[in-house]
């Protein structure tokens, strides 16, 4: 485990060089427990060992090409013509429940197969680059939330990111974010130097606030200081002279206790992260793990019929079974695009300090989502997108089942089991239901998310036949087939919601996290609104839109 | 107990009625232990800070010479007699206040020769004058390219709208990569004279954004994946379109329609944000995005005067606006047809491979379906704007509405549909507000927003000055013009004083470029490789002799992913420090300061390059007489006005307290006076390192994050 924070020692080596006066208040914090140094006494946040991840799919998933409609007449080549999933012979309506895990050929390659994955609902099919899904669904640990929207929705990607992550639709003055008040409600903050983490170029609005310093890493192998000399004593004296600074008072100035938060944060996490491995190493000749590796994370069973895959693939050589030695690039079998690599590694690390560390909320993103032009149908850029977010849910339940707390070969001093964690993925809206001239589709209106975990309530839990929510002609807000349906709902253009992202958020914060019903309300300010209906469900005084409330995706 | 404290504001400066500083009051007065401890509230750009005591005040007060002021904390031992105490500070003269703020704003930071010229030199002509010389940029001459021979290498790799850019040029025009053109922005950023044009052609680029590598990726299938040719020419796009920015920002008659207008007719943007592929004709639906952003990002603002029916009314507009490989002399005429001269005469293939010509702004007019385009019916200018606003005709002659109607064409006269949406939107009361709120939050602070309403009577100073922007913009002949804009906002009150001075955080490459010239100070007559601290540009935005889109060693990848010419989203870069500002972030900030202070072979030198050079011992040793190299207060004091010239020596005498500290302490921590070290300009000696390790301290200091 990692040692406690460092502050002590190095306001200890500030006092011996014994010029400046120090403030002990921070010191004498170190080592009083989390519980302890609460400052609210409500609610469980960040005490019941239940964590987040999130994953941000910026740009605005194209939904109807994710969990398909495949049995709505109007997902047809009319409205699609360059981009349509097209199905395979089977029958589509058959009730399963299980999601299929396609294998042709010879059972072996994972990509070649190009139709609509069936998904046991009985009307739904996933993208083909999604079959990663059916393991992690199959087990009840993933459900599919579809016409996911909020009132009033905004066709721009600002203002909709805005309000995803804000919590609050059609409001551009809230400037904090929905897990950073999550954060704050825990009343762990103020003590505690880690409660949320994002690895991704810069802090999202989600996680950002005035009153706490979430944490953001841009690359984790390099979250250490220099000093001149760029020695050990060099280095410690430039990090106490660093906390100098950090103590000088100045005239109020705009961004001031902002840059204060900001700087404290970095000085009291840099010891934190320092005690995780984040590097990564090509593998030995073998596709073993070369010493000293930090993404040594391999898989415990078999795909392809090949040797176990790494989880994270951060290179070529961990990249599935495409450029193992021999394989020469066989692109059927498991393998993400190269570009995917950094969004991995983000993956991993936050998969790391999740497991490895106090924080509560831990989350990354990544973009090119906004498919106006030459998106594909099977295979293309939205499809190696999906082939990303499909083996993401898969990675990550794999490495929270081997590697995490009662895993089967956990991590030294793992904190998070996989039954501890819940997943969830954000995209700001769907996608027209009719594709535009340039072989791509715009912006439009609902969209879909994806939960996962182990208390997630999936196929076979708690008597679930179906965690496809949101996507069947039986439900209670029914999907409306053909071409005055629910993929025309709004504007005879855009699917029409059914679902308020804030009920699954706020479903996932209360239910999960341990947030209190009256913390829920200050989370969620939607919540506090009976006429929004994000709990029970009904007609949202808003825009007189009948919603789901809160879906029941928990068990 | 203690007697009355009073505070009274001493030295006059001019007063600005709506955004003064409210004066400093004392907050306690205790004795304890024998002294007299004052607290009092600080002061923004406090220079000196006197007590003042009476114990009789028909006597007058006497100024208290026994104490120390630290953490805006007088402490006074022995005070004698209970007393009434007040205090009196002296803030920074108003020209060195207005200088410091400009030097920040219009500027990529103080240089030092700026700082003596302006601020240390007590003329008070000289800021006004440079001020102005900004204002108006062709008035100034440019000087860079003598001082850094970068600059005219990479220039020699520049082409002319009109080149032909080839596969397999080794040098001479047209062989630019993207890389050459960052770092050819960054030694102007760094070198420039016309400082507010190098702040405002990235303000340019920033506002009108587009992605390079999605304009090569858009010609890899016309070169088949391979060879230079689409990177340079995706390159060469980019350059093209801040090159024509920057000729309006230097026209004294330049518009915002001429920026406006830049940017729609940029191959680089027709690519961006996919017009190039949209087509209207038959029951084809146009591709929205381009309509979508003009409205929301690049003219009237987000929610602000549109609706969604208005973005798909102006996507028909823009549908046959695209890009082609014209003949050499077709350049200028986006009507021409696709080149035909071979570039081998013996291959028969019309590929672009084998074709020679510019690729231009191209109307595809078969694309375009020939129909009236209503953008905006019925709309009227709400009453918010008041007068002359909401009862001005505009397109369609009735007072207050801004209805456009566009009429049905065909052929080649359909590309006026395209102008006819500019010439509307660019003086627009919306895009006015828009574009006047985001010159605001660039050069004043981030707290502007639109959506005020000018007719209130209490009118908050960012309220008014968006609204004398627009008036100014309104005014001018022709409308919309910049330099008026632009002089508004300097010349305002708002601007000279503390609720801009500091209240921004540097972008990565604010930080960057400001850390460099710092320090940037020449020993022979600003000749090239004679500066105290310098970059290759390179360095810092991108890598040498590498193509890369997002070049992830560059420091202004690593601070958060700041890829010039490269950015994926059309809302460009942050320009308010959330965006910006977060551990992981501010961690590659500090490694950056330090490494660009080691000496070259050093450990960490090679983390921000070799190319980026601070010394601050041959600097130390221009400017101070010998005799004062071991004097860690006068080392300390010629640093700290460096790098902190705005915030007030009494403001600072925390960090210069730090700052003399950190000369007299040994790496272990413990005493070892400055004044014992050997004088030493080799590579990691004590001294060298010393001097060294305190300037990469005051570099990494919450205060050099801000401007």
């Amino acid at each position: 485990m990692n040692q406690p924070f460092n502050i002590l020692s190095r306001r200890s080596f500030l006092s011996h060089a014994g010029k400046l006066g120090l403030g002990a208040a921070l010191a004498s914090l170190t080592d009083v427990p989390l519980v302890v140094k609460r400052a609210l006494a409500e609610g469980n946040i960040g005490l019941n060992g239940k964590k987040l991840l999130f994953i941000w799919l910026r740009g605005a998933n194209d939904s109807l090409n994710s969990l398909i409609p495949v049995e709505d007449s109007a997902y047809n080549l009319t409205n699609r013509p360059n981009i349509l999933i097209p199905k395979d012979s089977i029958d589509y309506s058959a009730v399963t429940g299980a999601m299929d895990f396609a294998l042709s050929g010879n059972g072996l390659g994972t990509f070649d197969y190009a139709n609509a994955i069936r998904t046991g609902n009985g009307f739904a099919a996933v993208h083909p680059s999604l079959k990663f899904l059916a393991p992690v669904y199959n087990a009840g640990d993933l459900a599919l939330v579809h016409r996911v929207g909020y009132p009033k929705q905004s066709r721009s990607h600002f203002d909709s990111q805005n309000y995803w992550e804000n919590g609050s639709p059609n409001n551009n003055v809230l400037k904090d974010g929905i897990f950073y008040r999550t954060l704050l409600e825990s009343g762990l903050t103020s003590t505690s130097p880690l409660t949320g983490v994002t690895v991704q170029s810069a802090l999202p609005l989600i996680m950002r606030g005035s009153a706490a310093a979430m944490t953001n890493l841009t690359d984790p192998t390099r979250y250490n200081l220099f000093g001149i000399p760029n020695s050990t004593s060099g280095n410690a004296k430039a990090d106490s002279f660093l906390a100098v600074g950090n103590d000088s008072s100045f005239p109020s100035k705009k961004n001031r206790d902002f840059l204060q938060l900001q700087y404290e944060n970095l000085e009291n996490t840099l010891s934190i992260f320092a005690g995780i491995n984040f590097t990564d190493k090509d593998p030995d000749a073998a596709g073993e793990p070369t010493s000293g590796d930090g993404n040594f994370f391999l898989d415990d069973e078999n795909t392809d019929g090949d040797t176990p895959y790494y989880l994270f693939p951060t290179r070529n050589k961990k990249n599935g079974g495409a450029y193992l030695s021999g394989r020469n690039g066989d692109t059927d079998k498991y393998t993400v695009d190269t570009g995917a690599y950094g969004f991995f590694r983000n993956l991993k690390a936050a998969s790391l300090i999740l497991n490895g560390t106090s924080a509560i909320i831990a989350g990354t993103e990544f973009g090119g989502w906004d498919t106006h032009n030459n998106q594909g149908s099977a295979t293309g850029s939205h499809a190696n997108l999906l082939r990303r977010l499909g083996w993401s849910m898969y990675a990550l339940q794999k490495f929270f089942k081997i590697y995490g707390k009662n895993g089967t070969n956990p991590l030294p001093g793992a904190q998070c089991s996989w039954d501890d964690l819940v997943i969830v993925t954000l995209s700001e809206f769907g996608r027209t239901s009719i594709q535009n001239s340039s072989g791509g589709t715009d912006h439009a209106e609902a969209g879909m998310m994806m939960v996962a975990g182990g208390g997630v309530r999936g196929v076979g839990k708690d008597g679930a036949t179906s965690a496809i929510l949101g996507c069947h002609p039986n439900d209670s807000i029914p999907w409306v087939t053909g071409q005055t349906g629910s993929m025309f709902g709004v504007s005879n253009r855009y699917l029409k919601r059914a679902y308020d992202y804030r009920s699954v958020l706020g479903r996932v914060i209360r239910d999960h996290l341990g947030a209190t019903q009256g913390q829920l309300d200050r989370i969620i300010p939607g919540y506090a609104d009976s006429g929004e209906k994000l709990q029970s469900g009904g007609t949202s005084s808003i825009d007189n839109t009948p919603i789901v409330g809160e879906p029941d995706i928990l068990v | 107990m203690s007697g009355f404290a009073t505070v009274l504001l001493l030295v006059a400066t001019t007063t600005f009625a709506q955004v003064d500083t409210p004066p400093p009051t004392i907050t306690s007065l205790v004795s304890s232990n024998g002294q007299q401890v004052i607290g009092f509230t600080p002061y923004p750009a406090a220079n000196v800070v006197r007590l003042l005591a009476s114990t009789n005040l028909a006597d007058g007060f006497y100024t208290v010479t026994n104490g120390t002021s630290t953490n805006f904390t007088w402490f006074v031992p022995n005070p004698g007699p209970n007393a009434f105490y007040r205090l009196e500070i002296q803030p920074l003269t108003t020209n060195a206040q207005l200088a410091t703020i400009a030097l920040n704003r219009l500027a990529y930071g103080p240089t030092p020769k700026l700082l003596d010229e302006l601020v240390y030199s007590n003329d008070p002509q000289a800021i006004q004058d440079w001020v102005n010389g900004q204002l108006a940029p062709d008035t100034i001459v440019e000087n860079a390219a003598n001082s850094h021979n970068g600059i005219n290498e990479i220039e020699a790799k520049f082409a002319t709208a009109a080149t032909y850019i080839s596969n397999t040029a080794t040098e001479g025009p047209g062989t630019a990569h993207i890389n050459d053109l960052r770092a050819w922005f960054v030694l102007h950023a760094v070198g420039a004279d016309r400082q507010l044009l190098e702040v405002l052609s990235q303000f340019c680029e920033n506002h009108f954004v587009t992605q390079y590598s999605k304009t090569y990726n858009y010609f890899t299938s016309f070169y088949n994946g391979v060879g230079n040719a689409r990177e340079r020419i995706a390159a060469e796009l980019e350059r093209r379109e801040m090159e024509r920015w920057r000729q309006v920002l230097l026209d004294p008659d330049g518009t915002f329609l001429d920026l406006l207008t830049v940017s729609a007719e940029s191959p680089a943007m027709i690519i961006y944000l996919d017009t190039v592929n949209s087509r209207a004709d038959g029951t084809r639906i146009p591709n929205e995005n381009y309509a979508r952003e003009l409205l929301e990002l690049f003219t009237m603002g987000v929610d602000n005067g549109y609706d969604q029916d208005d973005i798909v009314a102006l996507s028909y507009a823009w549908a046959g606006w695209s890009v082609e490989m014209v003949e050499t002399g077709d350049w200028n005429n986006p009507h021409a047809a696709k080149a035909t001269t071979k570039l081998n005469a013996g291959d028969s293939s019309t590929a672009y491979t084998n074709l020679v010509g510019p690729w231009v702004l191209n109307f595809k007019n078969s694309r375009y379906r020939n129909t009236n385009i209503v953008v905006f019916p019925g709309k009227m200018v709400p009453a918010r704007y008041g007068e002359p606003w909401v009862s001005k005709t505009y397109s369609d002659g009735t007072p207050g509405s801004y209805e456009l109607d566009i009429p049905g064409r065909s052929g080649t006269a359909a590309m006026q549909s395209g102008y006819d949406a500019l010439n509307h939107l660019a003086n627009l009361p919306f895009t006015e507000e828009f574009i006047s709120v985001k010159l605001c939050r660039l050069l004043v602070h981030d707290d502007f927003h639109h959506g005020y309403d000018f007719t209130d009577e209490e009118e908050s100073p960012e309220e008014a000055l968006v609204k004398q922007c627009m008036l100014a913009w309104e005014n001018s002949v022709p409308k919309g013009k910049l330099r008026p804009v632009l002089s508004t906002i300097v010349n305002s009150e708002l601007f000279h004083s503390q609720y801009t001075a500091f209240q921004k955080v540097k972008t990565p490459l604010e930080f960057a470029v400001s850390a460099i010239r710092a320090l940037r100070f020449s020993t022979n007559n600003a000749a090239p490789d004679s500066f105290t601290a310098d970059t290759d540009g390179y360095s810092i935005s991108g890598a040498t002799n590498q193509i890369s889109a997002t070049p992830s060693s560059a420091p202004l990848s690593r601070m958060g992913g700041m890829y010039l010419f490269e950015r994926a989203d059309p809302d460009g870069y942050p320009e308010s420090s959330g965006g910006w500002i977060s551990a992981g972030t501010l961690a590659e900030r500090l490694r950056f300061a330090q490494s660009i202070c080691i000496a070259i072979g050093q450990s960490g030198k090679t983390d921000a390059g070799n190319a980026n050079i601070v010394d601050p011992v041959a600097f130390l040793q221009n400017r101070l007489p010998d005799t004062d190299w071991k004097d860690a207060d006068k080392v300390a004091d010629l640093f700290i006005g460096m790098l902190y010239p705005g915030e007030g020596q009494a403001n600072l005498t925390q960090y210069r307290a730090a700052a003399v500290n950190f000369l007299n302490t040994s790496d272990s921590g413990t005493s070892s006076p400055f004044a014992n070290l050997t004088v030493s300009t080799t590579a990691n000696s004590t001294y060298d390192n010393r001097v060294r390790g305190l300037v990469g301290m005051l570099f990494t200091y919450q205060r050099f994050q801000e401007q």
